[in-house]
């Protein structure tokens, strides 16, 4: 099954996306920004969307976009006026609005949305696979070298200032790395993929852990698996690759919500 | 360092925007100073402390903060997420990794000042417990070990006895006030509740609806000052040698 080049590119790519993708959603989930994740990926499809119009290379305008909205965004704090809940539902909607627009002016609009939504992984060469490898072994070695600062300013950032913390610096870089994996994920697995790599490993391993470690470990790992394993199952069935990773992806989610409760029961 | 103050506000406005809580707070914290900043909700207690502590910046005045000394600080416990996993010496471990450089991992000493510090108050036997998992009043003891893990030279503590019950805000209470005998800890208390200050404190900053009272506890704590910025008649007595306040027309109640 994997003798073909395109189906191992495309497993590398899964492995790759897997790992970065589920490592930074455990940060977006408990800083409890998981429509931050979804409004990246929307952002960066509006760039790659800009860049079909104009005939451009799509990787490009869309990390511009994303890093744009990952270091605005991100720094969106509580206000009175406005939630930052609310700001992410401009922005998801804007962005939303602005991708089919722009793909609806454009040649051959209406085939160009549903790569966007859901990308095409088996088209992934040689080079973007390098990308994306690279990503992954930058956010593994962030996580390795900074994960504790990471965080330290998700938990409380207001005494970790105290105690002499760049609370700010950390978080941005924190949504940088965000901004760089989700734009570079978004223009080869699509916006829903990368929303659900971000969010249901990540979900699914703080459900089923009682240490910080496990859980990043479990979500890197669930990540890698279940894009895997969307990749046989929709080889073998003859299904699009990135629906079946958003649909195996979405069954962990109750599997371990089920596997806690069950566990609770015996507890008791 | 720079003398014998913490913390100095010279003609003081603070609040969010534009929108001022309270204005004109001129104040010295010295050190080994208790300094109990007392007031009903939204009344303006965090902001002032946010302020002094550099995380908001005022809308009029000044407010400084003496460079050298080391200041811990325990918010609000709403303020603190409980979906990560952490457990109980996970937290207290976060304050010694913050004052460690970016790449600095945790050590052998760590843990043991970590434990060290639990067992001083009382709570050694949740060090590897979930902290989601743990009472209120568990919580509150177990962020107060956070602070005092890296050994501060200030102690600044956001309502460190809510959702304790009597005996937790008892020992607590004695705890902080031996710390500051001891040490020459610097500490100040967050609290809407003016007993919890009331024997601890050795100054106080009262805000009400009429205004702000400063200074040594003695002076902000007379029958009439207090009856006109709680505008009901208080009572400042003394009960098996500690400090009492009866506030109320007729009925009695604690202010």
């Amino acid at each position: 099954m994997f003798e073909p080049l395109f189906m191992r590119l495309a497993l590398a790519a899964s492995i790759a996306t897997g790992a970065s993708l589920g490592i930074i959603g455990v940060y977006l989930i408990i800083r409890r920004m998981v429509f931050f994740g979804l409004v990246l990926a929307n952002v960066a499809t509006v760039g790659a969307a800009i860049a079909q119009a104009l005939g451009w290379a799509p990787e490009g305008p869309s990390l511009a976009a994303a890093i744009g909205a990952a270091l605005v965004l991100g720094g969106t704090g509580a206000s009175t006026w406005v939630s930052p809940e609310s700001v992410m539902g401009w922005a998801y909607a804007a962005a939303s609005s602005a991708t089919v627009l722009i793909l609806a002016l454009a040649p051959g609009g209406s085939t160009d949305t549903y790569h966007l939504l859901f990308g095409n992984v088996l088209t992934v060469d040689t080079f973007h696979v390098g990308v994306l490898s690279l990503i992954a072994a930058a956010t593994l070695l962030c996580q390795i070298l900074f994960g504790r600062r990471f965080l330290l300013v998700t938990f409380d950032a207001q005494a970790a200032s105290v105690a002499g913390v760049n609370a700010r610096g950390w978080s941005l870089l924190l949504y940088l790395l965000t901004g760089v994996a989700v734009a570079t994920a978004v223009d080869h697995i699509g916006v829903l993929s990368t929303f659900a790599l971000l969010t249901l490993p990540s979900t699914a391993a703080l459900l089923q852990t009682r240490s910080m470690r496990v859980t990043f470990v479990i979500a890197a790992g669930l990540g890698v698996a279940m894009s895997s394993l969307a990749l046989v199952v929709s080889y073998k069935l003859d299904l699009p690759a990135g629906p079946t990773t958003v649909a195996l992806l979405s069954l962990a989610v109750p599997v371990a919500g089920m596997r806690k409760w069950m566990a609770a029961i015996a507890w008791r | 360092m720079t003398g014998n103050w913490i913390f100095r506000t010279e003609n003081l406005t603070i609040g969010y925007g534009r929108h001022a809580l309270f204005r004109g707070l001129s104040l010295v914290v010295g050190k080994g100073e208790i300094l109990g900043i007392v007031g009903p909700n939204g009344s303006g207690k965090t902001t002032l402390v946010r302020t002094l502590l550099g995380l908001l910046a005022p809308i009029e005045g000044r407010a400084a903060r003496a460079p050298g000394f080391r200041i811990s600080y325990a918010p609000q416990r709403e303020r603190l997420d409980t979906i990560a996993p952490l457990t109980a010496i996970d937290v207290v471990l976060m304050e010694r990794s913050a004052r460690a450089g970016a790449l600095h991992r945790i050590r052998a000493d760590d843990r043991e000042a970590a434990r060290q510090v639990l067992a001083l108050l009382g709570v050694e036997a949740l060090a590897n417990r979930l902290f989601r998992s743990l009472s209120g009043g568990e919580q509150q003891r177990v962020r107060l070990a956070r602070a005092l893990a890296a050994d501060p030279d200030v102690l600044v503590l956001d309502e460190p006895t809510a959702g304790m019950d009597i005996e937790g805000e008892a020992t607590t209470l004695e705890f902080l006030r031996e710390l500051s005998r001891k040490r020459s800890a610097t500490i100040l208390i967050v609290t809407h509740a003016l007993p919890i200050v009331l024997n601890l404190a050795t100054s106080i900053v009262l805000v009400g609806d009429r205004g702000i009272l400063h200074g040594p506890v003695g002076e902000v704590l007379q029958e009439g000052r207090l009856s006109e910025l709680y505008r009901v008649p208080v009572h400042v007595g003394q009960l098996a040698g500690h400090r009492t306040l009866v506030a109320g027309r007729g009925e009695r109640h604690d202010v």
